[in-house]
């Protein structure tokens, strides 16, 4: 009796950090199945990542918030994210199956790929500083890995090294930050340190850890000017580890965005409103305004130049960085929401174009824009797919990419002070279309070499639909994900400001 | 039973079929088109059923429009959108006639691209999706839904117009143009869309909503945020979209180049959907518009200058359907310049205090002529892919005596150049003097001599379209063949010639309408403060009264008669050389509107130079110069350890440091906004 009532207790006690055991002993599990056959341990893998995800949408669906040791929590807005990632960790993992790029240790890559993954969500749960590191440096250092896995290309050694110096850098000036933070707060709990954020008064040392924080995140979201090493580690990593740091590890950077800097807003808004002041912009705000401009106009034009597919992909998905960080500079629950949906959008059309990508490069299509010439007579649904997320990313309606886009910015509108921001996303995303024409154009009105038909693998074709169905459905029928995402960023929200209320500050 | 309940079923219909055809078109040998046709003939038909019981019914009476509880499709923050349906007078007279010219449009296509084989699915399915864009954009009840089914036809018409881009039938430099062509329309008209997307969020934010009804039933006192400066913002931003879309100076140029398309897609592009879609967005957010009579002052000088450059550079073109493109343009300004008439005379009258307005003559015009040149162009274009399907060239050079071989296509394409260039008691004559008046209205009483101006411009133009419709006329179907190798298969099938004879009836006789039906149905005006659409009209005989006993009408006239006979001179009776005015081509002036007064070239130089050059320096800089600097920089900072850098060949030690430049500029940022205490 004393086993079972100990057995339910421990449950209880694990349950906050349930979807991240299911990766944990999948990680440990794969390598042993991965000396039988690669096949299998992507399977384990993709069930593993199913369960985990049903098991994240059943604790979210029956209300179920818990907490772990005061270090992680499980709550709406968490679920969502770790859905997130598990749904982009499935996502890789369909197109590793058949992955052509990938000649051994089958089990490995599949095991640094959960462990990485597991480090994402962690970063989403972490309620403390310490946490959060140890989360965010699991995810770096294996993604490290996972992009030199290319053993028999040079130019994935050199974007892994890249990679490791560039990341090595922003970790340093995080942790930096981080400890500052710590020298005039005194604490590591996030929820404290976003309190003395908020009302402590600008000093030196305040604005360098600020700064330090900011630019160790900005590196994860390649926010203008922290974007340099993304083209080179884009091009030069596996397709599926691209889709993974583009779609997944870059949603990192915003999380830790939101979860210091959001809130810090949040709070400041939250304590002029109580003494009966008009709640004035931050200047913070502005900082982020700035880069969310100098992200998206920089991204956009300099991918009309590019004439490799995934280093074109690269630089639109800094631009869409820009237009996820209006959330930072508007700082409110709606904007947040809208920041939400366009990560979960941009996670199917993104990730929908670079499978697409891996696909055709599995059956030795090249990168560049050229090699897609003609590309609709010889694959006439992958054509017409990837033409959906071209258009979704351009913000065409009735697609995903549109709607979420349209959200985000219209929350900014209210108000009125970042209208002329919202005005320099549209007309980015105008600039945008060209180049994401440009592969539509390639596809569908140029005369390709050959017509010889392709034969696209199975677990591509099932990754595509996915992508596919969900840029349609989500463009026609938002209603249910935005809700999902309203009610994510609104418990945020809202459960932190009665944590604050009940607090001894207030 | 209500049918006005299920005018939603009016977009919806097309749309399945463009499902339909889509998925299963390929079985098929005909690829499904009559699954397409049946889609348009339900969707008139309900048109039809819908106007017939809004038009008896309580609510026309009452001036109101019929809107049912919205759909919630969407709620963020303080904002809800809707997916909503909205019938008044308007929506009516606008999904009858093109609903009713896209369905024999589509009963063309039968016999017009009977050739294509296999790729007949794609078109029908096309087709099908594009009207059921412009059905969608027409019954919508607020912007943000109007601008979904806007783009879908964007959408549309880039595949449409690039139909061709294969394995065009005129060899492969049509292919290619036909590719640049709809990338052009593509981007052009995008220009415009990010321009009504940015009104659609200054809106948002001025009324806290963007439903038809919350906006229009009060446009004034129901603003959440702003003024009358940011409506006048918002609805200039709006009419930025309709630039783009109706092909109006100065981004005129895509429409000629649409041309590359099949013709039964010009066709349907110029009569019954896409470039209509601006003119109705104009009329239907009039509330919006007349708030402000600079505004309506702007949109009528650009309606003024369209209509005048659009019809000098049909002048010398010879190819015949982009004649015809040219002249869509010009009729779209005269469209366009008589809303902003219209409009001025509401917007000045209301700042007076006026409280009860009666009509807005450049509404009721604006509307009439969009109705009638549906019919007349949709004519023409059809004629002319008669033409075109017959002898397999578009140039008017080899043509010559067709009227002979093609009896029915040549009396048809007669009624529409008489309709078009304004002969009396055929439609274009009415609604073209009725822009006349319109335009005349406020010059007369003084409100702008610009007015006075921009008639003048109508009344050239009124000329010029009489003269290039008949040139092309006579070139096409007069005289004797010109090119002995040139070879007529003679008169098209009956699929082709039947909706050109059912058109050419309405080209003669729609213009009538106005004096029995459409005077109670067209109208716009201000009751006791409130807009209204619908009822309230003149009497059919005051119009006629007005129209017959104004001298200008038969100043109009006579230049159109003019016109008509100095094509004949020129190109018929062979009396006056051609070659003789132009200097055989080389005057400035004819070579200016050959390159189409460098239009083209302008936006290629700016293209080319604004958006690629400047993306390529950029990436220079990106690559090169902020590396250079940054380069300086580390070298500086790291001095002569050659640690990193022998790490590896790239330029990693690049990409540091410009990390380190990053955090220093993030700082200083924050430092300066700190210390100046934000912008």
């Amino acid at each position: 009796m004393s086993f079972l009532a100990d057995m339910d207790s421990l449950v209880a006690y694990l349950l906050p950090l349930a979807p991240h055991l299911i990766l944990i002993i999948t990680a440990l599990i794969v390598p042993a199945i991965g000396f039988k056959s690669g096949k299998a341990a992507a399977f384990f893998s993709l069930g593993a990542g199913l369960f985990a995800i049903a098991v994240t949408a059943y604790m979210m669906y029956t209300g179920y918030k818990g907490d772990f040791e005061g270090l992680y929590m499980f709550n709406d807005f968490t679920a969502l994210m770790i859905m997130l990632f598990l749904v982009v960790f499935c996502l890789v993992v369909l197109m590793s199956i058949s992955d052509s790029e990938r000649t051994k240790h089958h089990g490995e890559y599949f095991a640094i790929l959960a462990i990485a993954t597991v480090g994402m969500m962690l970063v989403c749960a972490a309620e403390e500083m310490i946490s959060l590191f140890v989360g965010l440096e699991l995810a770096n250092i294996m993604s490290f890995a996972l992009v030199a896995f290319k053993k028999n290309d040079p130019r994935s050694a050199e974007a892994a090294v890249k990679y490791l110096i560039t990341s090595g850098l922003s970790t340093a000036l995080f942790l930096y930050g981080m400890s500052l933070m710590y020298g005039f707060t005194g604490t590591i709990v996030i929820n404290d340190i976003i309190y003395s954020l908020a009302t402590q008064e600008i000093t030196w040392a305040y604005a360098v850890a600020v700064t330090t924080l900011i630019a160790g995140s900005a590196f994860k979201i390649s926010l203008i000017p922290f974007h340099a090493w993304v083209p080179d580690v884009y091009e030069g990593a596996p397709t599926p580890i691209t889709t993974f740091l583009a779609v997944g590890a870059k949603k990192m950077g915003f999380i830790v965005f939101f979860k210091l800097f959001l809130l810090m807003f949040v709070v400041v808004h939250f304590l002029s409103a109580a003494a009966g002041e008009v709640a004035e912009i931050h200047q913070l705000q502005w900082v982020f305004a700035l880069l969310a401009a100098g992200t998206m106009t920089v991204g956009n034009i300099v991918a009309i130049s590019q004439n490799n597919i995934k280093r074109m992909l690269a630089y639109s998905s800094i631009a869409q960085g820009g237009y996820i960080l209006i959330v930072l500079s508007v700082g409110t629950d709606y904007s947040m929401a809208g920041g939400l949906l366009h990560m979960i959008t941009h996670v199917f059309m993104k990730g929908g174009a670079f499978v697409v990508v891996a696909a055709l490069a599995a059956r030795g299509l090249g990168e560049s824009i050229d090699d897609y010439k003609g590309l609709a007579k010889r694959a006439p649904l992958v054509a017409f797919a990837m033409m959906l997320f071209m258009f979704s990313l351009a913000g065409i309606p009735p697609l995903a990419g549109f709607y979420s886009k349209f959200v985000l910015f219209s929350s900014a509108v209210e108000g009125g002070t970042w209208i002329w921001l919202v005005a320099v996303a549209v007309v980015n995303s105008a600039i945008s279309l060209y180049y994401y024409a440009r592969v539509v154009k390639a596809m569908y009105v140029d005369k390709g070499s050959t017509t010889e038909r392709f034969r696209v693998p199975v677990s591509f074709k099932i990754a595509l639909a996915v992508c596919a169905i969900a840029v349609i459905v989500i463009g026609i029928y938002p209603g249910p994900v935005m809700e999902l995402c309203e009610m994510a960023s609104f418990e945020y929200i809202n459960g932190f400001l009665e944590w604050l209320k009940s607090s001894p500050y207030v | 039973m209500e049918f006005i309940q299920f005018t939603w079923l009016i977009p919806l219909i097309p749309l399945l079929a463009f499902v339909i055809v889509g998925l299963f078109g390929g079985k098929f040998k005909n690829g499904l088109g009559s699954v397409a046709i049946l889609s348009a003939i339900a969707a008139f038909v309900l048109s039809a059923i819908v106007s017939y019981e809004y038009f008896t019914g309580d609510l026309f009476a009452a001036g109101l429009a019929y809107i049912p509880e919205p759909i919630e499709w969407i709620a963020f923050g303080t904002y809800t959108l809707n997916f909503g349906i909205y019938v008044d007078s308007l929506t009516c007279v606008m999904m009858l006639f093109s609903s009713f010219i896209s369905m024999l449009i589509f009963v063309y296509s039968i016999g017009y691209m009977g050739g294509e084989g296999k790729r007949k699915r794609r078109y029908y399915a096309e087709i099908a999706l594009f009207l059921a864009g412009m059905l969608g954009l027409i019954v919508s009840s607020n912007y943000l839904e109007m601008f979904i089914f806007w783009e879908i036809m964007g959408v549309c018409s880039y595949l449409l117009i690039g139909f061709w881009s294969f394995k065009h039938p005129d060899g492969d430099e049509a292919s290619v143009k036909a590719a640049s062509a709809a990338k052009k329309a593509f981007l052009v008209t995008r220009l415009g869309d990010v321009c009504f997307m940015t009104g659609l969020f200054v809106l948002l934010w001025a009324f806290g909503s963007l439903d038809f009804t919350a906006m229009f039933d009060d446009p004034v006192g129901s603003l959440v945020n702003g003024n009358g400066t940011t409506i006048m913002i918002g609805t200039l931003l709006l009419f930025g979209g309709v630039i783009g879309k109706s092909a109006q100076f100065p981004l005129q140029d895509w429409l000629p180049d649409a041309m590359a398309g099949p013709t039964t897609v010009s066709a349907l592009i110029h009569a019954a959907t896409m470039v209509k879609a601006g003119v109705y967005l104009v009329a239907r957010s009039y509330p919006l518009f007349v708030q402000n009579a600079e505004m309506m002052l702007i949109v009528a000088v650009i309606g003024g200058v369209t209509a005048f450059i659009a019809a000098s550079m049909a002048l010398n073109n010879m190819n015949l359907k982009r004649v015809l493109a040219y002249s869509t343009i010009s009729q779209l300004g005269y469209m366009i310049m008589a809303l902003g008439a219209g409009g001025y005379m509401i917007a000045t009258e209301m700042a007076h205090g006026a409280a009860d307005i009666d009509g807005a003559v450049g509404y009721t015009a604006g509307v009439f002529h969009m109705m009638n040149h549906a019919f007349f162009k949709a004519l023409l274009f059809m004629c002319a892919g008669s033409v075109i399907h017959a002898v397999g060239t578009e140039d008017m050079r080899r043509m010559g005596g067709l009227g002979k071989k093609m009896k029915i296509t040549s009396w048809t394409m007669l009624i529409g150049c008489l309709s078009i260039a304004g002969f009396p008691f055929f439609s274009g004559f009415w609604s073209k003097d009725m822009i006349m008046e319109a335009v005349m209205e406020p010059a007369v009483a003084g409100a702008a001599s610009v007015f006075l101006f921009l008639f003048v411009l109508a009344l050239i133009t009124a000329f010029m379209t009489a003269f290039y419709m008949f040139r092309l006329w006579f070139m096409t179907f007069a005289g004797k063949p010109k090119d002995e190798k040139l070879h007529c298969h003679g008169e098209s099938p009956v699929s082709m010639t039947l909706p050109l004879v059912i058109l050419s009836v309405f080209a003669a006789l729609s213009g009538f309408l106005m004096f029995f039906w459409l005077n109670d149905i067209i109208t716009f005006n201000v009751i006791g403060g409130a807009f209204v659409v619908g009822g309230h009209g003149h009497e059919g005989m005051d119009i006629l009264h007005e129209i017959l006993y104004n001298q200008w009408t038969y100043v109009s006239l006579a230049l159109s008669l003019f016109g008509i006979l100095l094509a004949y001179l020129m190109y018929a009776k062979k009396a006056i050389d051609p070659a003789r005015l132009n200097a055989g081509g080389n005057t400035r002036i004819y070579r200016a509107l050959t390159a189409r007064y460098y239009f083209p070239q302008l936006y290629d130089e700016i293209a080319l130079r604004l958006g690629y050059d400047v993306a390529k320096g950029v990436d220079y800089a990106d690559r090169n110069l902020i590396d250079g600097t940054v380069n300086g920089i580390s070298n500086a900072m790291m001095g002569s350890s050659g640690m990193l850098r022998k790490l590896h060949s790239g330029h990693v030690q690049d990409y540091v440091a410009y990390m380190a430049v990053g955090v220093l500029a993030v700082f200083f940022v924050f430092y300066i906004l700190i210390m100046t205490g934000g912008f």
